[in-house]
């Protein structure tokens, strides 16, 4: 090395020393920075909220934030855990990025914080992984979203899901889609399958292929599509030459959206749209595409509307300028269970609060459920309902006791 | 190289040895064992990438493959998690094998490789989506039965020395290629693949033995992620965030070098929890975090450890 060059090396080096004692400093301060060990000290009851609030499914991961934060402010304001002398009950937000080992690794941290409970994850894979690591700490973890039947299916002790999986859902969806095609004298005998490529979108599909020709129904095929996907025109293309009667996109909101409007678009015609937990159906996708939206079926989890304190709420969301989505209310329903098997168990034990959870027999009030009871982690009374879109706003279709509507099917021509 | 650095290092291998006594934070132990396995993957990225200077875009295509070995042996066939990794490393190796044979077989190289090896990436994921036995878009879910045979620990520590003992083999291997008449055959068809050919060297034979062993370790780097997240589908094994992840710790951390996947993954992993930790708001640490990368790529175009080498004594670089 030359003179002059060693010397401009070492004007821009550093030493060993120097980079040693950074390093040092650095981990110190991470580690004084990180959260130490600290349990429920009696005045609150901390819950780990762990949902994909950036990366692609940001809308969805934040509304399910936000559905967690009205629940927890909703219960501060009534009194917090009474049995445990008021305690607050405290958020601890925690981003997934739409990662498995994200998810996983935001348990760890929580732990360390102190997090008696977990909320969470919206998305199946970032729930296994979650719910894993937090069995290892015997933490109670309720699933607020999260279709696959195994998060709840696999002896793990610590884990609870109000809301159906895919299995329940899609024989629901099965069921109703017979009934009401048979009450319009069964117009419909084709359908095309759409879904996104992941455990949901693809579990699904595969137990609608078994279920639908039960009903009646040739499933002329299934399409997979990729996450993310911003091109339908070939898929399009391709329901277009198989001429269904109804097609069933099984897929997350970004997706869901873009397909119906290709469909649209390209003046596709069919009897129904007739989806299965369809990420994008909600009020915010029926609100920007009216047009779109108009006629499309859904079967997914839906607030009872029937419901004075639902559509109160609804009102309050509304007015706080959110839209008033499935992940709001599934993830506010989630935080009132965590809530009442800690009022119910009196402390923050994990095991007394895991065999209060078990126990539970608490109101869903905002839901068209029955009172919960949990087998195996998941809640049988459970139900997913068809909704329609109908002149600008979401109706109950089926079951009859909750329809606001009746069903509009086939729908009309363009 | 110097008995000062020796010693340097050896202390810092007795540091990471008796870090998990010393952190009692469990969250700390996590994400140190985060770092490792990044920094491990990085390295097998480095051996292509950074010493043979064959871009890979689609790295993950080894990971994913060992990952879906040792799953699929363990969960149809009952096969430990040991065996499996084995299984998964001469997988990985075969894998790359066949990438390798038929992309440096018809010439390709630059961007033309960087390319090939993202499609095949994309391939590999389609098959995963495809085929019964991965699960098709279900994937594969391990069951949690912690124990040493099952390559699965309550204690964060377990997987930390796991992920610490890949890190010094990678680091080894590394190393070995610094000082190796095969090392200098790569670093000579990095920088002029004809010239190298010229003098002699079998091109061809030297990258295909590059990729077999990143793809060895890609390999066992899948296994270790299923056997501690439990869980793998195609996007997990397949996506292209994992490829990325490889190529960006040994870029950062300085491409060629031993060390410099090991500090790209410390600096990028740190950035990240840090910023995670102090910024609530939703995406705002990522925005951070891109920005911190800006700098070190737009600044330090030979990585962090090029911040040191200016500073090695001249003993230091005859050692070298």
């Amino acid at each position: 090395m030359s003179k002059k060059s060693h010397e401009r090396s070492n004007r821009t080096s550093v030493s060993r020393r120097r980079f040693v004692a950074g390093a040092s400093a650095l981990a110190a301060a991470g580690s004084l920075g990180f959260p130490h060990v600290a349990r429920a000290d009696g005045h609150s009851v901390k819950i780990g909220l762990i949902h994909p609030v950036t990366g692609f499914l940001a809308f969805a991961g934040n509304q399910c934030r936000y559905g967690c934060q009205l629940a927890i402010n909703d219960i501060n304001a009534a009194g917090g855990v009474k049995s445990m002398g008021g305690a607050k009950l405290e958020a601890v937000l925690g981003d997934s990025q739409a990662k498995p080992q994200i998810g996983a690794a935001e348990v760890e941290k929580m732990n360390e914080a102190g997090v008696n409970a977990f909320s969470g994850c919206y998305q199946s894979s970032v729930g296994l992984a979650a719910t894993a690591a937090a069995a290892k700490y015997n933490l109670p973890f309720s699933i607020d979203i999260g279709v696959s039947d195994r998060l709840v299916g696999r002896g793990l002790k610590n884990v609870f899901r109000m809301a159906d999986g895919y299995g329940r859902i899609a024989n629901d969806a099965a069921v109703n889609l017979g009934r009401i095609n048979k009450a319009a004298g069964s117009p419909a005998k084709t359908v095309v399958v759409v879904h996104e490529e992941s455990e949901y979108g693809s579990g699904t599909a595969k137990l609608m292929q078994e279920l639908l020709p039960q009903q009646g129904f040739d499933v002329l095929e299934t399409i997979k599509h990729a996450n993310p996907t911003r091109n339908f025109d070939n898929i399009a293309l391709r329901i277009k030459s198989m001429k269904p009667d109804v097609v069933m996109p099984i897929n997350y909101p970004g997706e869901y959206v873009l397909l119906a409007r290709t469909l649209k678009q390209q003046r596709i015609d069919f009897a129904a749209s007739y989806s299965v937990l369809g990420g994008g159906f909600n009020f915010k996708f029926i609100n920007d595409l009216p047009d779109v939206a108009e006629y499309m079926i859904d079967v997914n989890h839906w607030y009872n509307p029937k419901s004075e304190v639902a559509r109160e709420m609804r009102g309050r969301v509304e007015a706080d300028g959110k839209f008033f989505t499935f992940e709001v209310y599934l993830a506010y329903n989630s935080i009132r269970l965590l809530h009442d098997a800690f009022e119910r168990a009196g402390s923050t034990d994990n095991d007394a609060v895991i065999a209060a959870l078990e126990s539970s027999t608490l109101d869903p009030l905002i839901m068209p459920y029955g009172p919960t009871k949990f087998v195996n982690g998941q809640n049988t009374g459970s139900r997913a309902v068809s909704i329609q879109a109908l002149k600008g706003d979401v109706d109950i279709i089926y079951p009859t006791e909750f329809a606001t509507a009746k069903p509009v099917f086939p729908r009309p021509r363009a | 190289m110097a008995v000062r650095t020796l010693l340097f290092l050896a202390a810092l291998l007795v540091l990471a040895l008796i870090a998990p006594l010393l952190i009692a934070n469990r969250f700390l132990i996590d994400v140190l064992t985060l770092i490792l396995f990044s920094a491990f993957l990085g390295q097998s990225w480095n051996i292509l990438g950074g010493y043979a200077g064959q871009f890979s875009f689609g790295s993950v295509v080894f990971f994913g493959t060992g990952a879906y070995t040792s799953s699929i042996l363990l969960m149809t066939f009952g096969i430990d998690a040991w065996i499996g990794a084995i299984a998964a490393l001469f997988a990985g190796a075969a894998v790359g094998a066949f990438v390798g044979f038929l992309s440096f077989r018809y010439g390709l190289r630059g961007s033309y490789f960087a390319l090939i090896t993202l499609a095949f990436a994309e391939v590999f994921k389609v098959l995963a989506n495809s085929v019964e036995f991965t699960g098709g878009g279900i994937g594969i879910f391990i069951e949690h039965e912690p124990g040493l045979a099952r390559l699965q620990f309550d204690d964060p520590a377990g997987y930390y020395y796991i992920a610490l003992a890949l890190t010094v083999v990678s680091l080894a291997i590394a190393w070995w290629l610094e000082r190796s008449r095969f090392g200098a055959y790569l670093k000579a068809i990095r920088e002029n693949e004809d010239a190298a050919e010229a003098l002699g060297v079998n091109a061809f034979r030297c990258k295909m033995y590059a990729i077999m062993i990143s793809g060895a370790m890609g390999g066992v780097g899948g296994t270790f992620y299923a056997q501690k997240f439990l869980y793998i589908d195609p996007p997990i094994a397949y996506g292209v965030a994992t490829s990325v992840e490889m190529l960006l710790v040994s870029i950062v951390g300085g491409m060629g070098t031993v060390f410099g996947p090991l500090v790209g993954s410390f600096v990028l992993h740190g950035v990240n929890e840090v910023t995670r930790h102090y910024i609530q708001t939703p995406g705002l640490s990522l925005i951070v975090y891109g920005l911190i990368l800006i700098a070190i790529i737009g600044y330090l175009p030979n990585g962090l450890i090029g911040l040191f080498k200016g500073r090695a004594r001249p003993k230091d670089a005859e050692d070298a």
